[in-house]
């Protein structure tokens, strides 16, 4: 029985069609659970609401939320803890996962099992590893004052929560160990699909270990650095919970990020308006710089 | 340039024993081709030479340097790899460079010497480009003058042309030789196609199984094989080989061959009385005709490639050798082939005269396989 030439979607000149259809629920939840919140959001930013309900009528169109935002010192604080902790996180994450993942990639007995314990903090719930490490650092009864004295860097007591720049680097502490498995699974993703003949032939060619990591391994890994890159800046970016449980964004709002900015304003404060703004602004340097870091990723492999 | 001297060099990986007991010596200039079939231990032996594995036991000296157990990029030696391995972030001239580049040789010499190389491979017009860029032809003259940049003391070579169509195999084939006759440097190159063995070396090694079966230059290796293993791998078609029985006749040796008794060129043919024996005949030592042995056959099947034709013909149940297991397969152990220069078209249901000269009869004992003269 010859199939309707209409419906036949295995057809060469069909064949778009079914995907398209495939794709369809997909971009529908989308749509709805992403597009739609968005465009919410950015209508809320630029109206002066404080609690915002949809079956309210709309307020006027009003630029008074970046206005305030922009001469808001809070803001810029903000935006400068944020870029802190996004560079110091994403180069310690980088730091240690291309070193763990170097390691792990080595042929040795228990490898499976290094492995593992590599990637191990992944599996771990956020809210979680923050808890056990509010426990390492607690200030009277934690690890790391008594690991500090007995080494004898400190005399007495760090109150880690109370100073701003130790809790800026407990917090950093706590993403880099919660973020380096992933850059390390990606890492050594990467590097199992480095032929062994490119390590073969720069052997031959004389090149020492050193020579071969930064002339072969790393140009190699290039483009699996480039998208890892951008997803722990974004991951970082846009945490929230690690620093809302550890700080709740103090002391002194030293630990308080664009995200933590957001979300006290929106539910701390009632300020539907002006977190809407924030997280406006949020979103674009974030796609401003992924933009960036894909578009340099260099296209040689 | 120098030497290279293998000294009973064995390797085993676990239980595996891939290498046993390798010894070769190799003259200063000479080139040296490695062929066996898959997995015989042409790569592991090259890749020892190269340092990139360990030997189990033995030694390899280059020149007149013990280099054992030395580092690839201490033994002075360049390496061009099936694949190629080119660096494909680097550009043609980078890759080129690189080895040099690794030993902290100034940029002006680099680029001296990559040029020089890259006019004598003809691909001076594509140093700026990336490996991704070129052709299958180009990426193999890039590993070659990345391997010829360093004017190393050898020049390993592990099937260079394997990934080359069959026109190009052949062109480059010549180019290689022409390319050793002028640079005159020590080359090793392993390949699994005897016609690249026969054509580009001075001398060839045949192994299998990890044993050497015989060390010869092409033209003997072809003439006087040691065995029926390297008798039947060099030659394409293969050498005909037919099972039969020795008699001792006048101070020589017979055997019945198609029915005729046929006199056996060997030296010592009283010796050979009554013994299992298997005859070799190559394909182009049959002719169309009558002659000093012949025969008339049935043609199973007829190949015509022009210039020259293929006679398939049934073997007799008396000349056929046992199966053996997983060796060469039915067809060649059932038939016959004769290859036929400048044939006349010939119908392939008509019978067909064919003949031999006995002098060129080659003799293996059926037990041990090796050649009797
Ligand atoms: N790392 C290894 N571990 C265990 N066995 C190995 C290893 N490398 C090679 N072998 C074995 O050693 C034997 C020889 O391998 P080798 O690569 O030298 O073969 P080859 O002669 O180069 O074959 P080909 O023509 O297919 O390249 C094979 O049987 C192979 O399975
Ligand atoms: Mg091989």
């Amino acid at each position: 029985m010859p199939r309707s030439a209409f419906l036949d979607l295995a057809r060469p000149s069909r064949r778009h069609w079914l995907g398209y259809l495939l794709l369809a629920p997909a971009v529908l939840l989308i749509a709805l659970i992403i597009v739609y919140p968005l465009f919410v959001s950015v209508d809320l930013s630029f109206q002066n609401v404080n609690i915002a309900r949809l079956d309210q009528p709309r307020r006027p169109f009003t630029t008074a939320n970046y206005e305030r935002l922009f001469a808001s010192e809070d803001f810029w604080n903000a935006c400068w803890v944020t870029f802190k902790l996004v560079t110091i996180v994403s180069f310690f994450c980088f730091l240690l996962g291309l070193g763990t993942a170097l390691l792990v990639n080595n042929r040795f007995k228990g490898q499976a099992l290094a492995r593992l314990l590599v990637a191990l903090p992944w599996a771990i719930p956020e809210v979680i590893a923050v808890v056990i490490f509010a426990w390492l650092f607690d200030s009277s009864f934690g690890l790391m004052n008594w690991l500090f004295i007995k080494l004898g860097l400190v005399d007495q007591t760090i109150n880690w929560f109370s100073s701003p720049d130790a809790a800026f680097a407990v917090v950093c502490t706590v993403m880099v160990w919660k973020g380096y498995p992933f850059v390390s699974i990606m890492m050594l993703a990467g590097l199992q699909s480095i032929p062994e003949d490119f390590y073969n032939a720069a052997k031959v060619d004389g090149a020492r270990a050193w020579q071969r990591l930064v002339h072969i391994t790393i140009p190699s890994l290039m483009p699996v650095i480039g998208v890892t890159l951008v997803l722990v800046m974004l991951w970082v970016f846009r945490d929230f919970s690690i620093i809302y449980v550890l700080t709740g964004g103090g002391p002194l709002k030293a630990t308080q990020s664009l995200s933590i900015m957001t979300y006290e304003q929106a539910f701390g404060f009632f300020k539907m308006g002006y977190a809407s703004a924030i997280g406006v602004i949020t979103l674009i340097v974030c796609v401003i710089a992924s933009r960036l870091m894909i578009a340099r990723a260099p296209d040689n492999i | 340039m120098a030497g290279i001297r293998i000294d009973s060099v064995t390797k085993s990986y676990g239980g595996l024993a891939v290498l046993k007991a390798f010894s070769l010596d190799i003259a200063d200039g000479e080139f040296v081709v490695l062929v066996g079939p898959s997995g015989c231990g042409k790569s592991t032996m090259l890749k020892i030479l190269a340092g990139l594995e360990e030997a189990s036991s033995g030694k390899i000296s280059i020149g007149d340097r013990d280099v054992t157990d030395l580092a690839p990029g201490d033994r002075d030696i360049a390496m061009v790899f099936q694949n190629y391995a080119l660096y494909p972030h680097l550009t043609v001239a980078r890759n080129m460079g690189f080895g040099l580049k690794m030993r902290g040789t100034d940029a002006g010499e680099i680029d001296r010497r990559v040029n020089e190389a890259a006019k004598i491979l003809g691909i001076d017009h594509l140093l700026e480009r990336r490996p991704r860029a070129l052709s299958g032809g180009q990426r193999q003259r890039v590993a070659l003058g990345r391997a010829i940049v360093r004017e190393p003391q050898a020049f390993l070579m592990d099937e260079p042309l394997s990934n080359l169509d069959a026109k190009l195999r052949v062109h480059t084939r010549a180019e290689i030789s022409a390319l050793h006759k002028r640079l005159r440097v020590t080359t090793i190159y392993v390949t699994h196609d005897q016609t690249e063995a026969m054509t580009m070396a001075d001398r060839i090694v045949i192994m299998k199984d990890g044993v050497i079966q015989q060390i010869a230059a092409p033209d003997v290796m072809f003439r006087e094989p040691a065995n029926l293993f390297v008798a039947g791998f060099i030659g394409s078609p293969g050498m005909n080989f037919l099972k039969a029985k020795a008699e001792a006749k006048g101070g020589g040796a017979t055997a019945k061959l198609f029915g005729h008794d046929v006199t056996l060129p060997v030296a010592n043919g009283g010796a050979l009385a009554g013994k299992d024996i298997v005859v070799g005949l190559r394909p182009e030592h049959i002719a169309a005709g009558p002659g000093q042995v012949s025969f008339t056959v049935a043609p199973r099947l007829i190949e015509s490639l022009g210039s020259e034709q293929y006679v398939y013909v049934d073997l007799p149940e008396e000349h056929r050798r046992e199966a053996s297991a997983g060796g060469d397969d039915e067809t060649r152990r059932t038939s016959l082939i004769a290859r036929l220069i400048n044939p006349e078209p010939r119908p392939p249901e008509e019978t067909l005269t064919l003949s031999f000269d006995p002098a060129r009869l080659h003799v293996f004992d059926a037990a041990s396989g090796e050649a009797i003269r």
